[in-house]
């Protein structure tokens, strides 16, 4: 079942939305605040008011044609009664006509309840200002596309993701070598010694996250971490109010092997940092084994800005929590090639004058 | 009569002067190519020969070529020096002088020095000249190789009148390699623009995948329960260092006379 939830000001019935600024509900006509917790409370009234009439209506109109309609929702808005089409994931949106925050009761409800949630603690201007920073001192980035940058969309989601915790129990054995000289009157002598090093002990992993939407891409979301899970609450819906969410689409077996691939290479690497006072080490049995704990399910603030330029799509991520940003900008080729040769020449003629040089001392 | 007396003892003075001069310009028997491998054209040797005397007139040291088909069971070192010694080159007391064979046998070649060869021509300084003539040699520009080996004979011994020969850490100045400096430069020049637009161009690449999870580790629960070292075992390798010792090492050779040398194969 699946339900339409707009949260609506007490005060003036006007639609209220997540503040991250004050990391609380505000009202934009009357300016009036309301702390998270009495939302929950009346969040849970409103369920019990609303249930009967809160219907999800299932098609629209019969003239979709079969297949069409497939993966796509419509619900109708409460405010004005205008058509609402999300994807089957779909979360939370905003209606097209009236502008409301809507929150779509269905994708939370059961096992599809997130455990938790980061808020956002950044907004949209701070995400535009981390763009135009991700701009600067980047000599390569067509000017052009810096002057003409019209950021398509930027868009507040809160992105599903699995959040896995484990305690790895490591038994690795290195290679090691150390390596001595010294030298006598006719001689250099090199001594190589080989040592076999064995490391055993463990290592706890906690909110390994790992993206649980398909729509996002998994390399974008993880440049963007990472997230700082102790600022995380108990989900309510309420945060959700006035922004985009997605329910996940990836379940939390398939994500498992990201999070302990992760979680392995850094075991690894941790225990490798303990072999200390080598020449070289090599490791050469590895032996990792993985405790999961409890799977968690949590939606974390990101905010996506699209842009587009010479008919490519560009998008980029902002971690809604640290303002982290990421994402690949178009290359000037030919600024390239000016670095390229105007470099070599540079270079080269500091190598040569530097070898004159040389020669005349 | 005290005229004609002191005019006599000037005479006889200049006699002796004579006398005292001229073996040593005929003490060598031989002359100072001894082609016995014929690598040299009748026109080659004589233009040869003549810059080898006159090179050892002016410097006062015999500057020798010797080729031959076969050592004839000697090293080349013991030949080179038989040969120098039982011909009677060098000049003055300590026989000064350098001499260059080739054995056609097995490609070998030897300089041997002597008396004031020792001094102005020094191991390093044999490196030197034999670099310089050796492509030619394995060319088989003989005629080139040993006009070389007779002008930097003359340089050498030229350096070491000034009481500096040419040794290790004073070597001849080599003339800027214009063509092959410039072709270095643009070569690391071009690596260095690559490295620098490299990473300038991995500026604007931000989205990767994150090989680690150490932002996730727990705090403090990182624990090593188990930590062994174990020695196996160690290997020495020794390798000789590289010779850079100045000056020149000598050898007494069967006639009993000390030379400096070196050589190699071409």
């Amino acid at each position: 079942m699946a339900v339409l939830q707009e949260y609506k000001c007490p005060c003036c019935g006007g639609a209220i939305a997540f503040d991250s600024a004050i990391q609380k509900m505000k009202c934009p006509y009357c300016d009036t605040e309301f702390e998270m917790e009495t939302l929950k409370n009346y969040d849970s009234e409103l369920k019990n008011d609303l249930k009967e009439d809160m219907r999800w209506e299932s098609a629209a109109g019969a003239d979709w044609r079969e297949g069409e309609a497939e993966g796509l929702r419509s619900y109708v808005c409460k405010s004005c009664g205008g058509e609402i089409v999300g994807d089957e994931n779909t979360a939370a949106a905003s209606c097209p006509f009236c502008g409301n925050p809507v929150v779509m009761m269905g994708q939370f409800s059961g096992a599809l309840k997130p455990d938790y949630v980061i808020p956002f603690k950044l907004d949209k201007k701070a995400a535009k200002e981390a763009l135009i920073k991700h701009y600067s001192g980047k000599r390569l980035l067509p000017k052009v596309f810096k002057d003409e940058n019209h950021i398509d969309e930027v868009k507040g989601i809160y992105v599903p993701f699995w959040i896995f915790d484990a305690d790895a129990e490591a038994n690795i054995r290195y290679k090691a070598t150390r390596v001595r000289a010294w030298s006598d009157s006719t001689y250099n002598y090199t001594e190589t010694s080989f040592f076999s090093v064995f490391r055993g002990g463990n290592i706890a992993f906690e909110h390994v996250p790992v993206d649980g939407s398909e729509k996002m891409p998994d390399d974008l979301m993880e440049s963007i971490e990472p997230f700082d899970f102790s600022e995380a609450v108990d989900f309510q819906t309420a945060y959700l109010a006035g922004y985009f969410a997605d329910k996940y689409d990836v379940d939390a077996e398939q994500s498992i092997i990201r999070a302990n691939e992760r979680i392995k290479t850094s075991t690894a690497n941790a225990f490798a940092n303990t072999v200390q006072g080598y020449a070289s080490v090599t490791p050469e049995t590895t032996g990792i084994r993985l405790i999961n704990g409890q799977t968690k399910y949590a939606l974390y603030p990101v905010w996506l800005l699209n842009t587009t330029w010479n008919g490519k799509k560009y998008t980029f991520a902002m971690n809604g929590q640290t303002g982290k940003l990421a994402g690949d900008l178009p290359l000037d080729k030919s600024a390239y090639k000016k670095w390229l040769f105007g470099l070599t020449g540079i270079a080269s003629a500091v190598a040569f004058a530097a070898c004159y040089l040389f020669w005349l001392l | 009569m005290k005229l004609m007396k002191k005019l006599f003892s000037v005479l006889f003075a200049l006699l002796l002067c004579t006398i005292a001069f001229i073996p040593s310009f005929a003490e060598s028997d031989l002359s100072r190519i001894a082609d016995y491998a014929d690598l040299l054209t009748e026109s080659e040797e004589s233009t040869l020969l003549s810059k080898l005397d006159e090179i050892s007139i002016r410097q006062e040291a015999d500057i020798v070529v010797v080729t031959t088909y076969s050592l004839d069971g000697k090293t080349p070192m013991e030949y080179a020096d038989d040969f120098y010694d039982y011909n009677g080159y060098g000049f003055g007391e300590n026989r000064d002088g350098v001499l260059l064979l080739i054995s056609m046998e097995d490609s070998d070649w030897w300089i041997s020095t002597c008396g004031y060869g020792i001094t102005a021509v020094t191991d390093a300084g044999i490196e030197y000249i034999s670099d310089k003539f050796l492509s030619d040699l394995s060319d088989g520009e003989y005629a080139k190789a040993f006009s070389t080996y007779a002008e930097l004979c003359d340089e050498f011994f030229t350096q070491a009148k000034t009481g500096k020969p040419y040794d290790v850490g004073n070597m001849p100045k080599e003339p800027f390699k214009f063509v092959s400096r410039i072709a270095g430069s643009l070569v690391f020049g071009f690596a260095v623009a690559l490295f620098v637009t490299g990473s300038m161009k991995r500026r604007l690449q931000s989205v990767r995948f994150q090989s680690y999870a150490n932002s996730y580790v727990k705090e403090n629960s990182m624990n090593v329960t188990e930590s062994r070292d174990l020695f196996l075992y160690s290997q020495v390798t020794r390798h000789e260092k590289p010779k850079q010792t100045s000056g020149s090492d000598t050898h007494t050779s069967s006639s009993g006379s000390t030379h400096g040398g070196g050589g190699g194969k071409f």
